[in-house]
């Protein structure tokens, strides 16, 4: 089967604002998300047969979950899937052939036939904070050189809706040196990137690194050195905010890199860009759409799962073992069949994890289905009361989300 | 055979009036009985006396009937039920005396209770008994006057110790009349309570005369001028009911408060150290019991903060200064609530960008104006006393003035660490030598460096002659010195020669200046 795909469709409108939050509609290539929201990590590919799903592990179930295959006997999930984040450097996790990853980009994700009830919104990021210490694909029997064009190839034959630069992402203990240097390096990568994108059918975000205002803005300097910011204006439809792993247990540094990257958006006449934060989630992400992030992405719901847990809110959660699965009545623990297979009956570890891992993110989906209603009720009373009721056990975490209140949500007094 | 254990009474009023020393202990208890009674006025008199002291309470509240002077006088028979007086204790401390006289007008009818020598009958293991008369009168004024005779207090509380400060200070820390109730709308009655000391207790005035409510300092969000901005920034939070579920029940808390500065905090009525009224208090009956500081994280000082927390599900010790449920799960619940209140109190940003941000400027502004005095101190001594070497750096410094005014004196300091014995390493003559380098010499060989790895000894003079001559008489770390300044040398002997040339600076500084006023 195969689609018209519409042509650039790109436009981000918002709808309504709760202090610095704002809940809008992000239209891609037809598809349409609404914002904030969260990006699943999805590995669509693995080792590769139809048979397989393209499998792998936990992600095999996820998909199958997303398409409503057989073996896991539950309609598509794909409400779930309005949006995902397909790393192009996840193409490294398996030891693929030359064959198989050439018969991989062959066809589009969404064009596939075995993909068919998935309508997201594919985000592909650019790897480059994998890519940066070894800049290739180590396939079984061949070796692909990453460059900005080899990414960006890569990036259309997914058949992406959303995809970035390849950036070199700073660290924490980098100098100022070498911060420059990855940032010229990166201008340089976004130089080709406009150069080969002019026709490409989707949105182009723009990467952004720094922990500050400081180191934002003179990253801006460093790459409109070499990329006049008119061209960036006209070549970019949004921002991704990256670097930001290696703090992503830091509150204060989340909130401050946020804080300062709106800022600095408005300063370059990106205010009305969307802002994407990669790689951080879960807990954060009440406090990320406070500060008025508008997506985010992250594999928590799989690793939460892998380490044996179940999520029973962004904040709570417990063992699997002790899981009570009545309590919840997602798909999956509505499902006899599945939670047979969550209380361990089953041959596969991954058949336990799968579920698990689809339950945690049906909890983090719904509760910012839950964020957004609340921002578009108006004032800023009703999200304030959601940090109230989710941070006030929390003590690591209640004096950022009471941060977060008085500086973004007008405040307590 | 089923068995009663028995209570010896006697005992228990003793043990009971024995947990109240402090005669202050009196007034909390008839303040409360008094606003229970819906007194608008408490007059409280305490006279000094060589056995106690004499208390008398009159107020005009409601008066008490047969039954409630029953409850004045038994043990665990009160007829409150909730609130601080429940367990009936309260007024048996009244029994440290030697006369305990009621009178009291309810209902037309007025009542005299009289009780003899309690004391010395609790002591003789015999039950004191009170003699009731009852009487009818023609006008119904209510009130009440109790008259204690030579109250014992316990050591260190005697009635001669007591002034109106330290007495102001209790009323409003301790008792009804340091309650914040009114700032939640309930608990509108206003009481005038006036304090009346015998002369020889103070006579600083005639009387204290205050209400039964507590006022927190004026606001003021703006900084001052002056040295100490914030000192007197003041900011109150409103006041919040939260309820407060817990397992087994649900409560509901009363939190008020103020943030603010020294001299804001003072308007407080407090005596003796400060430092102890402030914080979170937790209290009931708007009563402060005891305080709550963890509420306050690490970062922030409790002191600048003045906060009262009422739930009524908190219990109370016997004597009432500390509270008893504190592994109950509602203790548990209220303070965390507590806790989740304040924080956000501390994240507020007149908090954290105004007032801590005042202090810091203000400590800034100090500083520089402490540096700017001592700057000028220092440089007033250098234009009279010249350059003087106080510490090894500056020994260096001098040492680095002298090579460039010195085209013989071919010496650079390449590395230096001022906590190593031998400080610096230097090249002289193109060869890397160790130094060790003093403002005197007697200074280092005072600090016993060993001299085997001592290339050169830097120092701004050689320091007292007759303690060089004092090294070379005993000797220096169980070895031999020789002190031969005309080769510019130490010489140590342990066995081994080992030969430390010695360069004084200051000379050195001082040909220089002669040669350049030469020119
Ligand atoms: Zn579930």
């Amino acid at each position: 089967m195969s689609r018209t795909i519409t042509e650039n469709t790109f436009n981000f409108e918002v709808n309504a604002t709760a202090g610095d939050a704002r809940t809008g509609t992000l239209h891609v290539n037809g598809t349409r998300l609404k914002t904030p929201n969260l990006f699943p990590v999805m590995n669509f590919y693995a080792g590769g047969t139809e048979n397989s799903v393209y499998g792998g592990g936990v992600h095999r179930t996820m998909k199958e979950f997303m398409i409503g295959a057989e073996r896991v006997s539950v309609d598509p999930l794909t409400n779930y899937f309005d949006a995902t984040m397909m790393s192009v450097s996840s193409l490294t996790d398996y030891n693929l052939t030359r064959k198989r990853f050439e018969a991989y980009l062959d066809t589009p994700i969404k064009e596939r036939e075995l993909f068919e009830p998935f309508e997201g919104t594919v985000f592909a990021d650019s790897g480059g904070f994998k890519f940066l210490n070894n800049a290739e694909i180590d396939g079984s029997d061949f070796e692909e050189d990453m460059d900005q064009r080899t990414v960006y190839q890569i990036q259309k034959q997914l058949g992406s809706d959303i995809i970035v630069n390849l950036d070199h992402p700073i660290a924490p203990d980098d100098s100022h040196q070498e911060r420059v240097k990855k940032a010229e390096r990166t201008a340089e990568n976004i130089h080709t990137f406009l150069s080969l994108t002019r026709d490409f059918d989707g949105a182009q975000y723009l990467t952004l690194h720094g922990y500050n205002y400081s180191m934002m803005n003179e990253y801006l300097d460093v790459i409109t050195d070499s990329v006049p910011q008119g061209v960036l204006h006209e070549g970019f439809d949004g921002i991704a905010l990256g670097s930001l792993v290696p703090k992503k247990d830091d509150r204060g540094a989340l909130i401050q890199a946020v804080t300062d990257c709106r800022e600095v958006m408005a300063e370059w006449g990106m205010e009305d860009w969307p802002l994407h934060v990669l790689g951080i989630s879960s807990r954060a992400i009440p406090i990320l759409a406070a500060l008025g992030a508008d997506s985010f992405d992250s594999s928590t719901h799989i690793h939460n799962a892998i380490n044996g847990k179940y999520s029973h809110s962004l904040m709570d959660h417990s063992p699997i073992k002790e899981a009570d699965f009545s309590k919840c009545d997602c798909p999956v623990c509505q499902s006899d069949h599945l939670v047979n297979w969550m209380r361990g009956n089953t041959e596969y570890k991954k058949d336990i994890l799968g579920p698990v891992a689809m339950h945690n993110l049906i909890v983090q989906k719904r509760e910012l289905a839950d964020i957004r209603n609340r921002i578009q009720q108006g004032g800023e009373d009703a999200l304030v009361d959601y940090f109230e009721e989710t941070f006030g056990r929390d003590r690591t975490m209640r004096q950022f989300a009471h941060q977060v209140v008085n500086q973004s949500l007008g405040g307590y007094f | 055979m089923k068995k009663s254990p028995k209570v010896n009474e006697v005992n228990e009023f003793l043990e009971i009036a024995s947990d109240f020393e402090d005669p202050l202990e009196v007034i909390r208890e008839s303040l409360s009985n008094s606003y229970d009674a819906g007194a608008s006025e408490v007059k409280i008199s305490i006279r000094n006396q060589p056995e106690g002291s004499d208390i008398i309470i009159e107020d005009d509240g409601h008066g008490m009937n047969e039954r409630d002077l029953e409850s004045f006088f038994d043990l665990g028979n009160s007829r409150k039920t909730d609130s601080i007086g429940y367990k009936g204790h309260g007024t048996k401390i009244f029994y440290k005396s030697d006369h305990i006289e009621v009178t009291t007008v309810r209902d037309g009818k007025s009542y005299r209770a009289v009780m003899e020598e309690p004391w010395e009958k609790l002591n003789r293991k015999e039950l004191p008994k009170y003699e009731l008369t009852k009487h009818s009168v023609r006008s119904g004024n209510s009130q009440t006057k109790i008259k204690i005779t030579n109250f014992r207090s316990g050591k260190g509380f005697n009635a001669e110790e007591l002034t109106y400060n330290k007495i102001h200070h209790y009323l409003k820390w301790k008792t009804i009349a340091g309650s914040l109730a009114h700032k939640f709308g309930e608990f509108q009655r206003e009481m005038d309570i006036i304090v009346e000391l015998d002369e020889d207790i103070d006579d600083t005035r005639d009387k204290l005369v205050t209400t039964n409510r507590l006022e927190l300092p004026e606001e003021q969000e703006e900084p001052g001028d002056g040295r100490f901005p914030a000192e007197r920034m003041c900011k109150h939070y409103p006041a919040e009911e939260i309820d407060v579920e817990y397992d087994g029940g649900e409560t509901t808390v009363q939190i008020v408060g103020m943030v603010g500065g020294k001299k804001a905090r003072n308007e407080l009525p407090t005596y003796g150290k400060h430092s102890s009224q402030f914080g979170v208090w937790l209290a009931k009956d708007h009563i402060k019991v005891e305080r709550h500081n963890e509420a306050i994280s690490h970062d922030n000082e409790y002191i600048h903060f003045f906060f009262v927390a009422n739930c009524q599900d908190i219990e109370l010790s016997a004597n009432r200064e500390t509270i008893r449920n504190k592994s109950s799960s509602v203790y548990q619940a209220v303070t965390e609530e507590i806790e989740y209140y304040l924080s956000k109190v501390m994240q507020d940003p007149w908090f954290k960008e105004e007032y801590l941000q005042t202090r810091k400027e203000g400590k800034h502004r100090r500083r520089m104006a402490n540096q700017q005095s001592s700057l000028k101190e220092r440089r007033e001594r250098i234009e009279a006393d010249g350059f003087n070497p106080a510490n090894s750096s500056e020994v260096l410094l001098g040492l680095e003035r002298a090579v460039n005014g010195n085209a013989s004196l071919t010496l650079s300091v390449e590395d230096f660490q001022p906590d190593a014995d031998v400080h610096a390493i230097v090249r002289h003559a193109g060869r890397l030598r160790n130094a060790a380098v003093h403002p005197t010499l007697t200074g280092l060989l005072n600090e016993e460096v060993p001299l085997e790895n001592v290339d050169l000894a830097v120092c701004w003079t050689q320091g007292d002659p007759a303690e060089l001559k004092e090294y070379e008489r005993n000797g220096y770390i169980g070895g031999e010195l020789s002190v031969q300044l005309e080769n510019g040398a130490l010489v140590y002997r342990d066995g081994e020669n080992h030969y430390t040339e010695v360069i004084e600076v200051k000379p050195l500084l001082e040909s220089k200046v002669s040669a350049t006023a030469d020119d």
